[in-house]
């Protein structure tokens, strides 16, 4: 099939009537857990994973899709206007865009962030068209050792990126890999660490343990918190930059997206991290650096055109390859898998209409977002004021509602209320769970490659180094694993723009 | 004086976690490197995990020496918000089932907007009732999703 006809055949169904609600209802939403701090788009798609269990695989997809993108634009809403990032890729966009609002340049900080988006979104998609067939056919000559070594280079750079100390990242991918056992094992049939509880024996649930860990630990700790939120009262006008700012700003936002797009494309990558490299890269290229952090309308544009960006990219790795770039590619993983789906190479092949009605889906929700984000903007900061000790029961229940329905299981809703209580505690002890997520999806994958690798090599862990892909990239990973042991360049990532959670 | 810091404490909690996992693993099958056995991952993982939190051992143990005591976690929060909370979802999942979705709902709305930070008995009321018809109408009626019902058939 040729990419004119992929891209008729993916516009045929994303305008289908129902796949366009759902695309509304997710850039919705997205935009509505952008905006609110406290709720990000991964605890809101594994709220929301639940309720696409009645809808088709097509439909859920465009729908969980549009949440993620969706969030990036909601972000920004919220630093601009309150100084809090809605979302963990909108933090540096507080720098200069509230700045702006506070010299009553809210209008045209909050434009740009959306104009800046959309660009950025659009072009990331079409980055997404083009690279994905090719990649999904390279990936055909991958064998299970090449797909272990891939994963392990996956876990490897989320764990490198991951804020603090690297060993507690490596711990959480571990405790990821451990929970991944959990339940029967798929080779032989045997039950590993059930407990003789039947819930179990299908494994730890992705829905429950990413709910519990992103959603309810979250409300855990923001309750104890007083959260006190100061709206900048100004009155919003210029939603449309004049020329002069467009000046200013269309090599951010090319910039922007062309980082966002490469650093979203690599597994642990994401839009967090593209958002502060595009903000350090404007810095530097900048004639007036010392503009930033004051106001400038180029610390909004580029950063918000990178995250933008990033969400394209990060769908590569999960559609053509089968592994997610972040943890909240694991959890779509996660929700192809519960739809019958497989994602990587043979998805192109198989299932053409998810794959290119999820892609040009995306090419609407950019324009309903755009759509939802200018005219809407009084809408979103009336949201804002809604005071937490009201939002939080609801967002208890929905978690409550979710884990229940999954199998109507209490058990179900007691692991997730326990791994809440534990995510509570990684958090208190500063432990990322990004990691243990990706490697709980990972973790039954994992074994299949490593143990089928083992038996095609009659038991010869060389495999993984003699064939020249998997060698590459097992080489990549153990260069990551050493680098922070040398004082020198270990200083180097203690000095990266780390991901402070994707959630 | 005895001292230790926050993350020998988390190092020290994760060893044991995966001791006992990898002893655990040795009894399901550990198989051989050519045919590899149902405990051979867990045990894998198990390992991995003492490893590491024997790294973050040693990393700890060297900040201690350079004066990184320990951080109280709770210090300056109201943590006893979260543990009403945290008592308020156990609470539901167990009277879930025997109260039924929409009492059960109401119940633990209303105790959470009361309890957390106390709003006016009308919100509470409200709040409670309106969110568990809401809930009920999204999720049992349109959804389909089948809730628990009460001895009252809700």
């Amino acid at each position: 099939m040729d990419f004119f006809n992929s891209m008729i055949l993916g516009f045929q169904i994303a305008l289908q009537p129902n796949n366009l609600l759902f695309c509304f209802i997710g850039v919705l939403i997205g935009t509505l857990v952008g905006v609110l701090p406290g709720l990000g788009p991964v605890a809101a798609i594994s709220l929301l994973l639940p309720t696409t269990f009645h809808v088709t695989p097509v439909s859920a997809i465009i729908m969980l899709a549009g949440i993620y993108y969706g969030a990036m634009y909601g972000g920004s809403t919220t630093s601009i206007l309150v100084n809090i990032p809605g979302e963990a890729a909108s933090v540096v966009t507080c720098l200069d865009g509230y700045q702006m609002a506070r010299q009553g340049r809210a209008g045209p900080a909050l434009g740009i962030a959306a104009f800046g988006s959309f660009i950025a979104g659009s072009l990331g998609i079409v980055g997404l068209m083009f690279i994905a067939p090719p990649l999904a056919k390279m990936a055909l000559k991958f064998g299970p050792p090449e797909y272990f070594s891939l994963m392990i280079m996956g876990l490897t750079i989320l764990t490198f990126l991951a804020s603090g100390p690297m060993w507690k990242a490596l711990l959480m991918a571990a405790f990821g890999l451990f929970l991944g056992c959990v339940g029967m094992d798929s080779m032989t049939g045997a039950p590993r660490f059930t407990f003789d509880i039947l819930e179990l024996s299908d494994g730890v649930g992705l829905v429950p343990v990413v709910m519990g860990l992103f959603g309810i630990s979250e409300v855990l700790l923001n309750v104890e918190q007083t959260m006190e939120r100061s709206i900048f009262e100004t009155k919003i006008k210029n939603l449309l930059p004049t020329l002069k700012d467009w000046g200013e700003s269309i090599w951010p936002i090319l910039r922007g997206t062309v980082i966002g797009f490469f650093l979203g494309v690599l597994p642990g990558g994401g839009a967090v991290i593209s958002s502060f490299v595009s903000y350090a890269v404007e810095k530097k290229v900048s004639r007036h650096p010392e503009r930033f952090g004051t106001g400038a309308i180029q610390g909004v544009a580029g950063p918000e055109s990178a995250n933008n960006a990033a969400t394209g990219g990060a769908f590569i790795p999960l559609l053509t390859l089968g592994i997610p770039a972040n943890a909240v590619m694991a959890i779509l993983l996660g929700a192809m898998m519960i739809h019958g789906m497989q994602p990587g190479p043979m998805l192109l092949k198989q299932n053409p209409d998810l794959f290119w009605g999820a892609v040009t889906s995306m090419y609407l929700g950019n324009v309903m977002l755009l759509v939802l984000n200018l005219p809407l903007i009084g809408l979103w900061v009336k949201i804002l004021k809604v005071p937490y000790p009201i939002l939080f029961p609801l967002i208890l229940l929905f978690c409550l509602i979710g884990a229940y329905s999954l199998n109507n299981s209490i058990v179900e809703v007691l692991i997730m209320i326990f791994l809440g209580l534990i995510g509570y505690l990684f958090k208190k002890f500063k432990y990322e769970a990004a990691p243990l997520v990706l490697a709980l999806v990972l973790g039954p994958l994992l074994e299949a490659a490593l143990r089928r690798s083992l038996l095609l090599s009659a038991g010869d862990p060389l495999i993984f180094i003699t064939r020249p892909i998997s060698a590459v990239l097992m080489l990549v990973s153990f260069f990551l694993l050493v680098f922070p042991l040398l004082p020198r360049l270990g200083k180097k990532r203690a000095g990266l723009p780390q991901r402070e959670g994707e959630d | 004086m005895f001292r230790i810091n926050n993350d020998q404490t988390s190092a020290l909690l994760w060893f044991a976690l995966g001791s006992i996992v990898a002893i655990v693993s040795l009894r399901y099958s550990l198989g051989t490197l050519d045919s590899p056995g149902t405990g051979f991952m867990p045990f894998l993982a198990g390992l991995a995990i003492s490893l590491f939190s024997m790294i973050g051992l040693v990393h700890s143990t060297l900040k201690l020496k350079k004066g990184e005591g320990w951080k109280p976690v709770m210090k300056g929060l109201t943590w006893k918000k979260s543990l009403i909370a945290l008592g308020a979802l156990f609470a539901y999942a167990l009277l879930l089932k025997p109260l039924g979705f929409f009492l059960c709902t109401a119940l633990f709305i209303g105790f959470l907007l009361r309890a957390v930070q106390p709003q006016s008995w009308l919100i509470v009321a409200a709040g409670a009732i309106l969110t568990a018809i809401g809930a009920y109408g999204i999720f049992e009626i349109w959804l389909q999703a089948q809730l628990p019902k009460g001895p009252w058939g809700f």
